[in-house]
């Protein structure tokens, strides 16, 4: 057998469980179809929440939510960010009735009790705020609103959690390959003996033979175990988001939208995110648009409460598939976000494992729990999980981006986004520019992303496709669609990665068409005027 | 009429200085109207490549010989054929062929920056290494013509210069080779001044004093003589004030033809275009007023544009599209200066009923098929009067040219200044007509 | 809901919650807010502030401006980020904004930047406004506007 495990699926659950089991000395082969986190895990809010929602029905699994959510913390403390929210209190009158002042103080001593939890994630206290002093530090909220309760939460980019513990697991010895799917699941007499692969790039084939395979294949697994004969039962959640094009506020609101679920505005990095929605969806998972029927859903909901949402800048929708446990609930959100592993043995593939649901705040809870039952499923003894002592690459020490500019040849802005990305490998980073001054050039302004960084994450962290730089390093992500940084970014891609001409060319157009993809819908007011002249500055008409 | 103070009173008024406003002022100027040009800030034309493009050719086929490009004019006619709600359609044949008189009205008003046009299109280089047709272009680009290198072409970038990548666009233009195209090599010269970090116009205004492009043109040599080359095509950066003549001072130090290539954005050819269009309009003797037009406007009727109140019988509206501010979305879209209907696209119908149709279906999925979206703006009779959802006309002496007028996109079908040049001559020449 | 989940909410409810409000809690909701989030930068957004966003966000990257900033042709520490850069990217994140404030205060607004905006950026302004916001944020400097030129403009 070349493996121990392949692990089929470069999502959070994935590339976590990859990191596990390589760090446990397990050899591994990680295929995925695209690049790490491009499904549900990408397009996810990217928060690291502690479960308050779990109080209701068991209080340890906010403990253990809380605790895991202060983990990752500690091995990634670069990647994560504090986002403060308001729950405001809203009455359906003028005044409030004595129902719904009951309601607030049920709510206020609901998110109380989670205090109690929020030391295990360097969470702080929650307040209970009156009407003034929320029209204070929240201006723009709609008049009318009867005080508010605070919360606080993580923020996190959850492609760059997805590509370093894909590049973390490399590290004890895990063969990655990006953009290769698995055509078929190898079975002999009832048992999975590894996997029939593909190169979707080079058209390459191959077989991986190992006695577990794991199938962490988000809204693709069903199909994948399909193939096997074993059932994955889930249901499929649509969920889109919108980014407006800066910090539309400090904090993050907690919304109700026009069906009475609950949704947020919040701050996200140096953009704003509204979400979400989430609706079953059982088409393909490879064809995912966000419909105008769910932006006007999104955006009636944030201008109930802050009325000048409208006037924001709408620079993109994207939207990702969450799998859920299947369970005949009456709302979608009512489901449970709980993850299942399930064993192929009694459907006659022993060996494949399968996993559906989970969340990103506990996917390290959740590899940890695979890699136990991998090492079960191989016959071995299971052996500690280290994942929430070691840090993830650039985890071990966050460095002060002012001192960084004052050491290298880098403004303090540029530095604190590299310092974000790659925490204490923000150093390498820049070396680079210390070797070669021309890579000090900042190839995106609007973002202040420099080519060293560009090369950087082609030469260490996986990069294939030009596209691979939106998750690595935000490349043409932001709402200038990549007006600079594209053919830029291209040039630079395709030197470190020895591209052909016409294969920079080729990967310059699939990057705009990715981007084209999540602005189409919501193109209006500047971001139209801006999307005129980047389709005009990309010229795209050559003599036939 | 006895003047009023502050009152300037012509018999055109253009709103808007990019190329079509500017040719339509220039037309009428010509044609012996008095002019008023109203502008707020640079638009599309200060960021377009720096050349002028007319029309794709729909029936070229991929691998024919380079040589047998159509005509310009001709190129233009076979669009309008195919697409009924293009400017070029709606002028008419009448219209249309005075397509290369206005051309060459061009190239004569911006005489010095530009070159004169050719009966064939140039075929000049972009950054990204394609080969596109310009039926106008600067004379800074004249030599990089695909069709008129005599020997290899080398293709040079700037040492320590990321943004341009010679290899990339020697390689790109190597395509074009089998079909008549010239050899290509590439290489990398050092600037004679050091600064990794420069922007292109800092690259530009470096190289315009005594001695900058002459060091860059001896170090060409080298590499130049290596390969054998006939010409010499270089980034975009050469010098922003045409009268500095960089690249002819670089020429004649290489020995040898040098050209650039055209611009993305931020782009040192658009600006030398925008202000050779505002040195023009000087000299003709063009009234420049700055702001937009307040009020409820509209031609006849006395209007206040930044602090100057203006009469003119006739409006020629050349405001661009989005970048410009012409035509703007806000849930739907709308014409902010005057309030004209837009009209928009959905599959096979057109109209200005379909304005407020959300932004996906006025797009399709493949981001390289025409937009209906990104092509939307005013529909206009043969004479460029913008039209009702009935065909009429808004305004008896109401005028549209340029981007202002949907039905076609400079990104799909790179007619954007073609149709400026077009319709701005066209619009400028009736108005002085009829001011007359 | 578990009747045990039910039953502990209700004396938190009861007994645990109002207690904690009597004897733990100092000052307002309001100045326990601002004291566990302004250190890390995350002081409220004002009107003022999403007022100036709002037109911040007008900008499409087109680099106009630049070829008319004094300031950018004479400094090289500015130019290599473009001090236009000011307010698209300094200006989204207010946490980050004190790492900008050397670059925010040397423009001298001139308003060359202004007139070439293609979009009607009302670029000194923003500027200005982010400037004494960045000062504002440092730590130990006073919240009154500082007196560079830029800070001067309304």
């Amino acid at each position: 057998m070349d493996y121990d495990v392949v692990i089929v699926g470069g999502g959070v659950n994935g590339t976590g469980t990859a990191r596990d089991c390589a760090m446990r000395g397990l050899r591994v082969l990680l295929l995925e179809k695209a690049d790490f986190g491009v499904g549900a895990s990408g397009n996810s809010s990217g928060m690291i929440h502690g479960g308050i929602r779990y109080m209701l029905s068991d209080r340890r699994v906010t403990a253990l939510a809380c605790r895991d959510s202060g983990a990752i913390q500690r091995i990634a403390p670069h990647l994560l960010f504090r986002i403060p929210f308001i729950m405001p209190f809203t009455s359906r009158r003028d005044g409030a009735t004595l129902r719904e002042r009951a309601a607030f103080y049920a709510t206020e001593v609901y998110v109380g009790t989670y205090d109690r939890y929020q030391p295990l994630k360097s969470g702080k206290p929650s307040t209970r705020l009156r009407a003034d002093e929320l029209y204070r530090l929240e201006p723009g909220l709609r008049p009318g609103l009867h005080g508010a309760v605070t919360l606080d939460e993580w923020g996190i980019d959850p492609y760059r959690l997805c590509a370093l513990n894909a590049v973390a697991a490399r590290g004890y010895g895990a063969t990655l390959r990006t953009w290769t799917e698995v055509r078929q699941v190898l079975a002999d007499g009832g048992r999975v003996r590894g996997v029939r692969w593909r190169d979707v790039l080079t058209g390459e084939e191959g077989e991986a033979l190992a006695p577990v395979v794991f199938n962490a294949a988000g809204a693709w697994s069903p199909a994948l175990a399909r193939a096997s004969g074993v059932d994955v039962p889930m249901r499929p959640g649509k969920g889109v988001h919108l980014t407006l094009d800066r910090r539309y506020s400090s904090y993050g609101v907690i919304l109700t939208a026009v069906d009475g679920r609950q949704m947020f505005l919040m701050p996200h990095g140096s953009e704003s995110i509204i979400g979400t929605t989430d609706d079953d969806y059982y088409g393909d998972p490879d064809d995912l648009e966000a419909t105008n029927d769910e932006i006007e859903y999104l955006l009636e909901g944030a201008a109930s409460l802050v009325p000048g949402v409208r006037r924001a800048r709408i620079t993109r929708a994207w939207c990702g598939l969450r799998t859920t446990v299947r369970a005949w609930g009456r709302y979608e959100d009512a489901l449970s976000r709980e993850h299942q592993l399930l064993d192929g043995a009694p459907d006659g593939a022993a060996g494949l494992l399968s996993i559906v649901g989970g969340k990103l705040a506990s996917y390290r809870a959740q590899a940890q729990e695979a890699t136990d039952r991998i090492e079960r499923l191989l016959g071995r003894p299971v052996t500690p999980c280290r994942t929430h002592e070691v840090p993830l690459p650039g985890g071990d020490a966050v460095p002060d981006p002012a001192a960084l500019a004052r050491e290298l040849p880098v403004a303090p802005p540029v530095a604190a986004g590299i310092v974000h990305r790659h925490g204490s490998r923000a150093r390498d980073v820049l070396a680079l520019v210390r070797d070669d001054p021309r890579l000090g050039l900042v190839v995106c302004r609007d973002a202040g992303l420099l080519a060293a960084e560009v090369v950087y994450c082609c030469r260490h962290e996986e990069v294939r496709r030009l596209q691979d730089l939106r998750r690595r390093c935000r490349l043409a992500v932001g709402g200038c669609g990549g007006l600079d940084c594209a053919r830029l970014g291209a040039q630079l891609a395709g030197r470190t990665l020895s591209w052909s001409a016409d294969r920079i060319r080729a990967e310059l157009a699939d990057l705009l068409d990715a981007g084209w993809r999540e602005r189409r819908p919501v193109l209006d007011g500047v971001q139209l005027a801006q999307e005129e002249l980047l389709r005009a500055a990309h010229g795209l008409v050559e003599v036939a | 009429m006895t003047p009023t103070p502050g009152l300037l009173e012509v018999d055109v008024l253009v709103i808007g200085a990019g190329m079509a406003g500017a040719m339509a002022a220039l037309a009428a100027r010509d044609a012996g109207a008095t002019v008023a040009v109203a502008s707020r800030a640079p638009g599309a034309t200060a960021l377009s490549s720096g050349a002028v493009g007319v029309a794709p050719d729909p029936t070229a086929s991929p691998d024919e010989p380079l040589a047998w490009l159509r005509a310009p004019v001709e190129a233009a006619r076979r669009l309008a054929a195919r697409r009924p709600d293009h400017p070029y359609a709606a002028v008419g044949v009448a219209g249309l062929w005075r397509l290369g008189e206005a051309l060459r009205f061009a190239a004569r008003q911006l005489e010095p920056l530009l070159a004169p046009p050719l009966e064939r299109p140039r075929l000049l280089a972009t950054p990204a290494g394609n080969a596109v047709r310009a039926a106008l272009c600067q004379r800074s680009m004249d030599a990089g013509d695909l069709l008129a290198v005599r020997g290899p072409l080398l293709v040079c970038g700037f040492a320590g210069h990321l943004a341009f990548d010679a290899a990339l666009v020697a390689a790109g233009l190597a395509r074009y080779t089998p079909r008549g195209g010239p050899e290509v090599g590439d290489a990398e010269v050092a600037l004679p001044f050091d600064d990794p970090a420069a922007r292109p116009h800092e690259l530009a205004r470096a190289l315009e004093p005594p001695g900058a492009a002459e060091r860059l043109g001896e170090a060409l040599r080298i590499p130049a003589g290596a390969l054998g080359a006939g010409a010499i095509l270089l980034p975009p950066v050469l010098g922003l004030d045409p009268a500095a003549r960089v690249p002819e001072r670089i020429a004649a130090a290489a020995g040898m033809p040098v050209a650039e290539t055209l611009s993305d954005v931020p782009s040192v050819p658009g600006l030398r275009l925008h202000a050779a269009l505002e040195a023009r309009l000087r000299v003709a003797g063009v009234a420049r007023v700055t702001g937009e037009a307040a009020g409820a406007p509209a031609p006849g009727r006395a209007v206040e544009i930044g602090g100057t109140v203006v009469r003119a019988e006739t409006w020629i509206l050349a405001s661009g599209r989005f970048v410009g501010g012409g035509i703007a979305r806000r849930g739907a879209l709308v014409e902010p200066a005057l309030g004209l209907p837009v009209q928009a696209a959905e599959g096979r119908e057109a109209g200005v009923h379909l304005a407020r149709r959300p932004a996906a279906s006025l797009t399709v999925r493949d981001r390289r098929a025409p937009q209906p979206l990104l092509s939307a703006g005013l529909r206009v009779d043969a004479a460029l009067r913008p039209v009702d959802d009935r065909g009429r006309p808004v305004h008896p002496r109401l005028l549209a040219a340029g981007a202002v007028i949907g039905g076609h996109e400079q990104a799909t079908d790179g007619s954007g200044l073609g149709v400026a040049i077009l319709t701005g001559f066209l619009a400028g020449r009736a108005a002085a007509r009829r001011g007359a | 809901m578990t009747f045990g989940a039910m039953a502990y909410l209700a004396y938190r409810a009861i007994v645990a919650h109002p207690l904690k409000r009597l004897l733990r809690q100092r000052g307002t909701g309001e100045a326990r807010f601002r004291a566990a989030y302004e250190t890390e930068g995350l002081a409220p957004t004002t009107e003022a502030d999403r007022a100036i966003g709002l037109e911040a966000q007008a900008c499409i990257a087109c680099g106009l401006c630049e070829t008319g900033c004094a300031l950018a042709a004479a400094d090289p520490a500015i130019r290599a980020l473009g001090l236009h850069a000011a307010f698209r990217l300094y200006g989204r994140n207010p946490a980050e904004l004190p790492l900008a404030a050397g670059a925010l205060e040397a423009c001298a607004g001139c308003t060359g930047c202004e007139a070439l905006c293609p979009t009607g950026v009302p670029i000194t302004r923003v500027v200005g406004a982010l400037a004494r916001r960045a000062h504002g944020a440092r730590p130990g400097s006073p919240r009154e506007p500082s007196p560079s030129p830029a800070a001067r403009d309304p």
